[in-house]
């Protein structure tokens, strides 16, 4: 058999487009058997479908002069002049096939991508993977993501690759409504598929931008530097201490962030500490400032007893002979006084 | 004279008459035609004349699914398509026997 399901599926497809003026209900009837048809064509006869039936468009011709479907008038005036608009525009499309054709050195360009649809097939189930983890809030990558688990991911992956190739090659016999939802799908795929590409390109251009950022970070530890501090062995600050490097070079580091005895910001210079009375580590020189105790530690201070715990007034078991004279301080605030109070002084 | 012109005018009858015995399907009707000797007959026309028949309502479908390959689409005739069948075939047999007396009328025929 030398006429595969991809050349029926074409000339399905521009028997339709002749038929383009005609209601797509017309159409589609007239030619729901014809993918059928032309694989019985195709496992009889050699050669092509053009060699054994002509030109799709001449089979539409005669499709539609045999079934009387030319004069029908069916449908308002707007959706004859939309079928018609579709007709003209799908020659047009036949036009540019044609004209792009020697571009890719094959006689239409529709010959040259045909052979690429499994291809597409593939794609488009990545893509469709990759929309259903984006659906379930998972984040968005190259891979599908599933619940983190490396495995559903991959049979998420595989699933989808495997539906996506089994209905392009059922899609060749499909007509009406589950054609027309095959082809939403790939539309909705494509503008997904747009998202994916510019979410893919921001992560590239981001870590390009990140990482000679952060090697300069990680490069110059001495940026955070602002004065050098020098002890000696007993533990004395040095001052005016001058730093080289191996090739006597002086070491400059950080810069004078104090004030000198003038009252200017003094110039940097080969000799540091630049500020002496912030050394880290006691002071410069022997100062009998010994660290002042705050004052703040206030003593304790003295209320006067009306805040004095209350007498146990109620629990108190009373006894009311002795009791009595003791019991006058403070009236206790709590509502069980009343109880209690009356009976000492009574 | 060219057969094509002539199958226009017959298709109706003779696709109502290859069915009058067996149901069939598209390719397989085609294929009667064929054998019957309508070797010209366009098989756009056949599956038009089966579309259009249809819509007279002379012609019930069926589907019949099959193990291999697609499912089939199979064509019968029913009461009104019977009708039809014997008018058009009366019609045929007398404008036939016309024709045939005028060829041999005047000593044309074989």
């Amino acid at each position: 058999m030398t006429v595969t399901g991809q050349e029926i599926a074409d000339y399905v497809d521009r028997v339709r487009s002749a038929l383009a003026d005609l209601p797509p209900d017309v159409r589609d009837e007239l030619t729901e058997d014809l993918p059928e048809h032309l694989a019985e064509v195709a496992a009889e006869t050699d050669g092509t479908l053009v060699d054994r039936l002509g030109t799709p468009e001449a089979y539409a011709a005669e499709l539609r002069a045999a079934a009387g479907a030319d004069g029908r008038p069916t449908g308002s005036s707007v959706e004859r002049r939309l079928a018609a608009l579709r007709g003209r525009f799908a020659a047009r499309l036949r036009g540019l096939d044609t004209r792009l054709g020697p571009l890719f050195g094959y006689a239409t360009a529709s010959e040259f991508f045909r052979p690429l649809r499994p291809a597409w097939w593939l794609v488009r189930g990545w893509l469709a993977a990759l929309l259903i983890s984006a659906a379930l809030g998972e984040p968005s990558g190259l891979l599908p993501r599933l619940g983190g688990s490396v495995l559903a991911s991959l049979f998420l992956l595989v699933g989808t690759v495997l539906v996506s190739v089994w209905l392009g090659r059922r899609s060749v016999g499909l007509l009406g409504w589950p054609r027309r939802l095959l082809r939403l799908g790939t539309a909705a795929l494509l503008l997904f598929s747009f998202a994916v590409m510019l979410n893919v390109d921001q992560h590239a251009s981001g870590a390009g931008s990140v990482l000679p950022y952060s090697e300069i970070l990680v490069g110059n530890p001495y940026d955070s530097i602002k004065d050098v501090y020098v002890y000696d062995e007993e533990g004395r600050l040095v001052r005016n201490a001058q730093l080289f490097d191996q090739d006597g070079v002086p070491i400059r580091l950080g810069r004078p962030t104090c004030l000198d005895a003038s009252g200017n910001v003094p110039v940097p210079r080969n000799a540091y500490p630049h500020c002496p009375d912030q050394a880290p580590f006691g002071s410069p020189a022997p100062s009998s400032v010994a660290p002042a105790p705050t004052v703040s530690a206030a003593p304790p201070s003295v209320t006067p007893s009306g805040s004095a715990p209350p007498a146990p007034s109620g629990s108190a078991p009373p006894t009311p002979s002795e009791s009595a004279p003791t019991a006058s301080p403070p009236p206790a605030p709590s509502g069980s006084a009343p109880a209690g109070v009356p009976e000492p002084t009574r | 004279m060219d057969t094509t012109q002539l199958l226009k005018g017959v298709l109706d009858l003779a696709v109502l008459a290859v069915l009058r015995d067996e149901d069939g399907y598209g390719y397989d009707i085609l294929r009667r035609l064929r054998e019957a000797g309508l070797e010209e007959v366009g098989d756009a026309s056949v599956y038009g004349t089966l579309r259009r028949l249809f819509a007279a309502g002379l012609l019930t479908t069926y589907v019949v699914p099959s193990e291999s390959g697609p499912h089939r689409k199979y064509y019968a005739l029913n009461a009104a398509g019977r009708d039809q069948l014997a008018r058009s075939g009366k019609t045929w047999r007398s404008f036939a026997t016309t024709m045939d007396a005028l060829l041999d009328d005047r000593g044309m025929a074989a």
